[in-house]
């Protein structure tokens, strides 16, 4: 369970527009992070039609890969390049894990019965929360014990709604920043570069692409690089922004990012924004309404509607790119 | 086919199906009369398959019947037109490759059969009556081949059969719906020519002594000529020529449509 | 439409050779290559496999149910519980599971919620929560039927969709059945994170059957009713239809087989078989409890159907066997530590022996002996006896003189979780170079591997033996889908992409 996101529900009691705009703020932000996870696993699942049950994993060691580089590196750095010190080694040691998950549990898998990628999807899975929680003692750490959380969680400006004073945080300025600066690199590397170009001829039809003399491997391992790198970015803002990690946040953050990719539309850049988005919105709105107990109840609701009225999802028909 | 006046079995009136917008079948008609071998040719791509996915439900014709003894089949499950009584054979052979030959055979049956799963377990004395129907109903079908597929071939995987035994299995298999008619999507298709030789005379078997109204598409033009009572040549899903085989094949559409006009021809 | 015109005398092109053993993909390797090539196999699960295969069907099950019979006669009543009733739990589980993804390939990842379901079920109504003490004769159909009902809504909720999402869905499913016992308890309907506790026993007309004998022997009726019915149904109209649907799709509709009414059916029913053995589970802890339907447990269930072999009754008990037995050895309240270490050494002495030919195996042993010693000699003379003078967990002081197990007991200065953590991904990373290693160098960075292993396990995994086991399924699973994925009973299956 996400502890640190009931504290933010059950400090709005009352909520009209200013309880909203709380909402509205710890959606946005949660969407974000969803929003980046979720692209992760709509680029592999357009690539190879796979299910990465291990991505929300990639996303925890992610967190954890931040927390490490904080604890050694705080007070011997500024909060600026410390951070950017954080990201670039969680995306790189995320993007490497990614690479080595593809490498030695997808790739003997190909040519596999299709059960079979999503059974060893599943060990990885459990290989890696099982080896974090061996690491770490199954204990919670706290991106809070180092003094570059608090400087973050400043507000950066602030809006004033029915009187009271609402602030934005800087944390949540850089998550939802970063977020879509990510996003729109992705787009422009699928739209605009070589490797783009070879990822679509993969997407569409593996084979042919093999044949007019793309590196599918390549291909794929690139595929599982920024997918992975991605959500080792959301791991550690996640952290930065909630400060609780453990070898749990991974599983269930993971299906709900699922989620919001066949939400938006799997396989489509622009779709796992919106439906991160969305997933982020009702999760916080169903916390803020109706309690924090019925969050992961909601978003399995927003799932299993979206299935059974429009299962392509928000954009999922009308993409004409199939990353 | 002259003596008595031809009952028409299958028909199909004014069906058509795009994707994207491209026409695949547009506007067709086509009858196939009881105990009559029709064969459908044309050039790769000129919706032959196509139209045999849309009498067998697996994609649904944007406009037009198709009618199976009168009745309407259009949205009909796939499974439910195959126990109105249409049977088909796959050109990408697709057999359920774990399963043995004989099972292949069995599991065909479904549709005409009833214990359910409760019964099944409990191995009721119905249970027996019909595994013992649909064992001797298979076996019937299988022997149909002469040898091919008899003996210990039955309990082996369907995986480990030659590709014409597989073609035949094909065949064994769909006869086991207990179709009125019977769809063969280019059963001679990467056959040797004594195999070719021995389809043609099959295809004619099943017809005179199984008592199949029996439509093809081939590309065999000896097994074409060898088969037919009747031969429709479709062109970008158009039917362009319909008659004996010397009248289609002598037509200058069907001509055309295989070797291109005058300035692509290149034979 | 610009397609290249065709000579009619052509014969179009057959489809590309099929390539039937997709595990295979070396050139001239063929179905039968690869069939006599697994005939002449040696390797034990390549005897145990055709050993089982030749052995009928019938006398397979008499001598599981002869030497389950006999067990309670000479096992502790304690051992009795771990060893025999949780084994035989986790196999009716995993028999239902079976029925989904083994004869209908469904990908079913909620099976676990189900048997919550059931528990939560058979709890409510029988036990002092709503003052309901229905008798079980009552309660197990009702369970059944509540957990069958929950599996119909999810087939009928995904039913038009790819099989990937059916596995999503039901993934989720598990983790909101979860959510919602534990946190969201509206009403306290399901107790929260206490669940719902003092479960009645189960009763057969005023009998109470509440010893461990009598629950090991009801449990070993359930499994043996549900492996020949199981077994029967999958030898009938509606299993051929399953396995049908599972290799092809397509052509199951079109030769007459409803192929979303036979998955859901298949669903409905792993569904129902889980619900029951949720009643059972309830019953036999005298609990409901949330933690106890959710992901690991999916994982324990989900081993034991692969170890053994997607599809075969038999895999399914002796991966049962297996898989129950190794977690409970791991376990730390395990009273047989010593069993726990010599099945470590034996397997990994086991899996090094698999090495061929033989004296290949006997260099990479002798030679991480030496390795061995020599690491401990310079650690003794360059480091500070702190470094090892620690005791192993797995107990077997001996080991200590040829390990390096640091001291825990007293403050050194050195950091003793860091070294565990620094074994462990050290390990992590070795398996990795030796897996992408080949010939002489994959012998070579095998022995530091070998003494990597040890060392994790002396420190780190023997001591934390849940989260251990775990790791070893998570492992397993990813190992057998590369290289046996029929697990030990099962068929290869041949599929065409």
């Amino acid at each position: 369970m996400h502890l640190p996101l009931f504290t933010i529900w059950s400090s709005i009691h009352s909520l009209g527009w200013h309880g909203a705009f709380e909402l509205l703020r710890g959606g946005v932000v949660l969407g974000a992070l969803y929003a980046l996870v979720a692209l992760g696993y709509s680029l592999v699942y357009g690539i190879l039609k796979l299910l990465n049950f291990a991505h929300g994993d990639v996303f925890m060691v992610g967190a954890f890969m931040g927390y490490g580089v904080l604890s050694v590196l705080s007070g011997h750095l500024g909060t600026v390049p410390l951070i950017i010190v954080m990201f670039v080694v969680a995306m790189l040691g995320t993007g490497g894990l990614g690479v080595a998950i593809e490498r030695f549990a997808y790739r003997p898998l190909r040519n596999a019965p299709r059960i079979a990628p999503l059974i060893s999807a599943l060990g990885v899975a459990f290989f890696l929360e099982s080896s974090v929680q061996l690491l770490t003692n199954s204990a919670h750490y706290q991106y809070s014990n180092y003094p570059v959380f608090f400087s973050l969680i400043e507000p950066a400006f602030s809006f004033h709604i029915e009187g009271v004073l609402e602030p934005v945080s800087i944390v949540s300025l850089i998550v939802v920043g970063s977020s879509i600066a990510l996003m729109f690199a992705l787009l422009f590397l699928v739209n605009r570069t070589r490797l783009g170009k070879a990822m679509r001829a993969t997407a569409f039809d593996r084979e042919a692409a093999a044949m007019m003399g793309i590196n599918t491997d390549r291909v794929i391992s690139a595929a599982f690089f920024i997918g992975s790198a991605l959500a080792g970015a959301a791991g550690v803002m996640y952290g930065l922004q909630y400060s609780d990690i453990s070898y749990l946040v991974g599983f269930a953050f993971g299906l709900k990012a699922f989620t919001a990719a066949v939400v938006g539309g799997i396989g489509s850049i622009e779709g796992a924004m919106l439906g991160g988005l969305l997933v982020g919105l009702v999760e916080v709105f169903a916390g803020g309404y109706a309690g924090g107990q019925w969050v992961d109840v909601a978003v399995f609701g927003l799932l299993i509607a979206f299935l059974l009225v429009r299962p392509t999802g928000i954009l999922g028909k009308h993409a004409i790119q199939k990353v | 086919m002259e003596a008595t006046t031809p009952k028409p079995l299958l028909e199909l009136r004014g069906v058509s199906m795009a994707f994207g917008g491209l026409a695949v079948i547009d506007n067709l008609d086509l009858v196939v009369n009881e105990h009559e071998i029709v064969s459908v040719i044309g050039p790769n791509g000129a919706g032959k398959t196509t139209l045999f996915n849309l009498i067998t439900g697996l994609y649904r014709p944007e406009a037009g019947e198709i009618l199976l003894g009168g009745d309407n089949l259009v949205g009909l499950a796939p499974h439910t037109i195959t126990n109105r009584g249409i049977a088909r054979t796959f050109q990408t052979l697709r057999l359920f490759l774990n399963m043995s030959v004989i099972e292949n055979v069995m599991a065909a049956q479904y549709g005409h059969t009833k214990v359910d799963v409760v019964r099944s377990m409990l191995r009721t004395p119905g249970w027996r009556r019909e595994e013992k129907q649909i064992r001797a109903r298979a076996e019937e079908k299988l022997s149909f081949f002469g040898q091919r597929l008899m003996g210990y071939r039955w309990d082996q995987p369907a995986y480990s059969l030659s590709y014409a035994n597989r073609r035949r299995l094909e065949i064994a298999r769909a006869m086991a719906t207990q179709p009125r008619i019977l769809l063969l999507d280019e059963p001679a298709a990467g056959m040797n020519p004594v195999e070719t030789h021995e389809i043609t005379d099959l295809i004619s078997q099943l017809r005179d002594e199984g008592g199949y109204t029996i439509l093809v598409i081939e590309h065999d033009m000896h097994v074409v000529e060898g088969i037919s009572d009747r031969v429709v040549a479709l062109d970008h899903g158009v039917k362009i020529a319909e008659g004996s085989f010397e009248q289609v094949a002598t037509d200058p559409r069907v001509v055309e449509a295989y070797l291109g006009t005058k300035a692509t021809a290149t034979k | 439409m610009s397609e290249t015109p065709e000579h009619p005398e052509t014969p179009e092109a057959p489809p590309p050779a099929e390539t039937p053993d997709a595990q295979t993909s070396r050139i001239g390797v063929d179905s039968w290559v690869a069939e006599s090539e697994a005939r002449r196999s040696r390797t034990p699960a390549a005897l145990l496999s055709r050993g089982a295969a030749r052995t009928p069907d019938p006398l397979k099950l008499l001598v599981f149910v002869a030497f389950a019979v006999s067990l309670p006669f000479w096992t502790s009543s304690g051992d009795l519980f771990i060893f025999g009733t949780l084994t035989l739990i986790s196999a009716a589980l995993a028999l239902g599971l079976n029925v989904v993804v083994g004869f209908a390939g469904l990908l079913d990842l909620g099976y676990v919620a189900y048997a919550g379901v059931g528990a939560y079920t058979y709890a409510s109504l029988s036990s002092p929560r709503w003052h309901l003490h229905w008798p079980a004769l009552a309660t197990i159909p009702i369970a059944m039927a509540a957990a069958g009902l929950v599996g119909l809504l999810l087939g009928i909720s995904s039913r038009r969709l790819l099989g990937d999402y059916y596995a999503i869905v039901t993934l989720f499913f598990a983790q909101a059945f979860a959510s919602f016992t534990n946190v969201t308890n509206p009403g306290d309907i399901t107790g929260g994170p206490n669940g719902l506790p003092n479960v009645d026993p189960i009763t057969f007309f005023g009998h109470k059957l509440a010893s461990y004998n009598q629950q090991y022997y009801l449990i070993l009726a359930i499994v043996v009713i549900l492996a020949g019915a199981t077994y029967l149904a999958n030898m009938s109209r509606t299993g051929r239809a399953w396995r049908a649907q599972r290799d092809d799709p397509l052509a199951a509709q079109a030769m007459s087989i409803p192929v979303n009414r036979v998955k859901i059916l298949a669903a409905v029913m792993g569904a129902a078989i889980a619900g029951l053995c949720g009643t059972i589970f309830a019953a036999t802890y005298t609990a409901a409890v949330s933690t106890d339907y959710s992901v690991p447990f999916l994982i324990l269930i989900y081993a034991t159907v692969i170890l053994g072999g997607i599809g075969s009754i038999a895999g399914v008990l002796l991966g049962a066997a297996i898989i129950n037995c190794t977690l409970q050895f791991l376990a730390p309240q395990n009273d047989h530590p010593e069993v726990k270490r010599w099945l470590f050494y034996g397997t990994i002495i086991l899996l090094v022996a698999m090495l061929k030919p033989v004296w290949r195996s006997l260099l990479v042993l002798v030679a991480t002996i030496g390795f061995g010693f020599a690491v401990h000699a310079l650690a003794v003379a360059y480091a500070s006896h702190k470094w090892t003078s620690g005791v192993p967990s797995s107990g077997g002081s001996w080991i200590a003189h040829w390990a390096i197990i640091p001291n825990t007991d007293s403050f050194t200065g050195l950091n003793h979780g860091n070294f565990n953590n620094i074994v462990y991904i050290g390990l992590v990373v070795m398996v990795v170079i030796t897996a992408s290693l080949k010939g002489w160098w994959r012998m070579l960075a095998l022995v530091p591997t070998l003494y990597l292993t040890v060392l994790a396990w002396e420190n780190l995994l023997a001591a934390s033996g849940g989260i251990t086991a775990y790791l070893l399924f998570g492992v397993m699973l990813i190992a057998l889908m590369a290289k046996r994925p029929q697990g030990l009973f099962g068929e290869a299956r041949v599929e065409i992409v």
